[in-house]
């Protein structure tokens, strides 16, 4: 939450001056799951959403807050919630597309019940109106220097993201109703002293919800 | 058949002296008239030169010459007549006979006598308006033999008080344009002015003027433009057909963004989790289904922006010439010419 307020403070004046901010609530809901198919987790909670856009240049601020609970009650793991920030900044180039980096951050609650995980992002965004305020989006890169609290490492390319995007205008555009997909996939990678061990980590987490246009 | 022709022949003969809106007082001249009408040729010859005796008006004199050149016409006198149709023509310059109920003989004599004496005849001015320096009055007559012929403007104060405004060698019909200047250029002031025509051939001359008045006004001004007409503006946008292609991207998004998900996960993690990405593309789908529907958001259409621009910058411009030619015609004068009736003949 600190991280968001961190992020409005630094958006809200170009913001307001270019009068192209969104920001409201959202429900969230995920999958999680990490090393193996018996780490299965499921969760719902609670997300925010701030965009700010600025001539060619804009960005996304998402915090989310997700109670993950096993799938099976006798795996014998332990619900936990994942908190994460994800930060993203797009430069329009041409067309649909737009060039887009940013880092996100996910800390898990219990902290070693759940790897938390840090990384930088680098990818492509495309964006298409599909009718009057209606707004679809796609968009898909790497994630880089990813760290992880139980250590690791990552491939270069071993880390990439995919997310989908959706937003009607409503009350003459004042209002909006957003719908995200984002699924974050890490080929993760674990020496214990016995030779290099898989241990990936996936999440799927999808959010609905609404936002206030200034 | 010599006394049927004669009688058509007065008939001829009169009618022209009969339409006259004056009427002959002076008794000897009637008796004369009533002597031709019974063509008593001869005692018409005689009371009409007694009558020339008396005191006759200007019109009663014209008239009793006029009855001598139609009797010695009858009588084949045409050098006798030629010389009673040249009074006639000094009294009344403008006099004419109608060739349509005048005899061929009395019609030759006159016109004879027309080239014998110098005149200048049917002195014409036509009305006309325009904006001064930039039109003329256009003004005609009728000079009678060759002759050096000037033309002027009087009636005015300073260079106006007689003003040449033509000389020229004529004979027979002349037609003048006078622009309605002053030396300087400046319009003639508002106010009466007398056309005169003056015609000189050795001693002899004569003279006849028309008067005129000047008067001025302010020229019109002209309406700004808000269209061009037969060009009319275009809608600057356009609703683009239906089409499926909302419905189309939004499937194809959709699908990128799960099979993406599919292919990108993990085997070791079991079955991808297809739900949270399912419920954002159905809802995705869905909108590009509505949209599919939904009349389409009108669009902007180019080239008719670019029509548009241009046409605006066509009334624009025509207005800033508008705008230049009123400033210009502010500063000018509507000149208005338009001639009085005479009051007398020529000498």
């Amino acid at each position: 939450m600190k991280a968001l307020a961190v992020a409005l403070l630094l958006f809200w004046p170009v913001g307001l001056a270019a009068q192209h901010v969104t920001i409201g609530p959202q429900i969230a809901f995920g999958d999680y799951r990490e090393v193996s198919s018996a780490l299965h987790y499921r969760g719902n909670g609670l997300a925010a959403k701030a965009t700010v856009e600025w001539k060619k240049l804009s960005a996304d601020v998402v915090l989310s807050k997700v109670k993950y609970k096993p799938t099976e009650s006798n795996s014998g793991a332990s619900e936990f919630d994942a908190s994460e920030i994800d930060v993203r900044m797009r430069y329009y180039i041409r067309g649909p597309f737009s060039a887009e980096v940013g880092f996100m951050n996910r800390k898990a609650d219990p902290e070693f019940e759940a790897q938390s995980v840090g990384a930088v992002t680098l990818g492509a965004y495309m964006g298409y109106l599909l009718g009057p305020g209606v707004h679809m989006s796609l968009n898909g890169g790497l994630l880089f220097g990813a760290k992880y609290s139980g250590g690791g490492t990552t491939s270069g390319l071993g880390a990439v993201q995919l997310g989908l995007g959706l937003t009607v205008d409503a009350l003459k555009g004042r209002m909006k109703v957003t719908g995200d997909y984002g699924f974050q996939t890490f080929a993760r990678t674990v020496d214990n002293g016995s030779g290099p061990l898989d241990a990936p980590i996936q999440q799927s987490l999808g959010r609905v919800g609404l936002a206030i246009a200034f | 058949m010599h006394r049927s022709t004669s009688w058509f022949a007065a008939l001829v003969l009169v009618l022209p002296v009969m339409g006259q809106a004056q009427t002959i007082q002076n008794a000897t001249l009637r008796r004369a008239q009533q002597a031709f009408d019974n063509l008593d040729y001869r005692q018409a010859l005689t009371v009409a030169q007694a009558s020339l005796r008396e005191r006759l008006s200007g019109f009663e004199r014209g008239r009793a010459y006029e009855l001598l050149g139609f009797t010695y016409s009858g009588m084949d006198s045409i050098l006798k007549a030629v010389e009673a149709f040249k009074q006639v023509v000094l009294i009344e310059p403008e006099r004419d006979l109608d060739p349509n109920r005048t005899s061929p003989k009395a019609l030759s004599a006159f016109q004879v006598a027309l080239t014998q004496i110098l005149v200048v005849r049917q002195l014409r001015v036509d009305s006309s308006n325009f904006i001064g320096g930039q039109g003329a009055v256009p003004i005609r007559y009728i000079v009678t033999q060759p002759s050096r012929v000037v033309t002027r403007i009087t009636g005015g104060t300073g260079p106006l008080a007689s003003m040449r405004i033509d000389s020229t060698v004529a004979n027979g019909q002349v037609n003048l344009r006078w622009p309605a200047r002053l030396p300087s250029g400046d319009p003639v002031p508002a106010g009466n002015y007398n056309v005169v025509v003056e015609a000189t051939v050795g001693q002899n001359n004569f003279s006849t003027s028309q008067p005129i008045r000047i008067t001025h006004g302010a020229v019109d001004t002209l309406e700004h433009l808000t269209s061009l007409p037969g060009y009319t503006y275009l809608p600057e946008t356009e609703v683009p057909p239906k089409s499926w292609k909302p419905l189309g991207l939004a499937l194809v998004y959709s699908g990128v963004a799960l099979a993406g998900t599919s292919a990108l996960s993990h085997g070791e993690l079991g079955s991808p989790s297809m739900r949270e990405g399912a419920v954002i593309g159905v809802g995705i789908a869905t909108a590009g289904f509505v949209m599919t529907l939904k009349k389409p958001a009108p669009q902007p259409a180019r080239g008719n922006i670019l029509y548009n621009q241009l046409l605006r910058e066509q009334i624009t411009r025509r207005n800033t010439e508008i705008a230049q030619e009123n400033t210009r015609r502010r500063q000018q004068v509507a000149v208005t010419v338009t001639p009085l009736p005479r009051t007398g003949g020529g000498r």
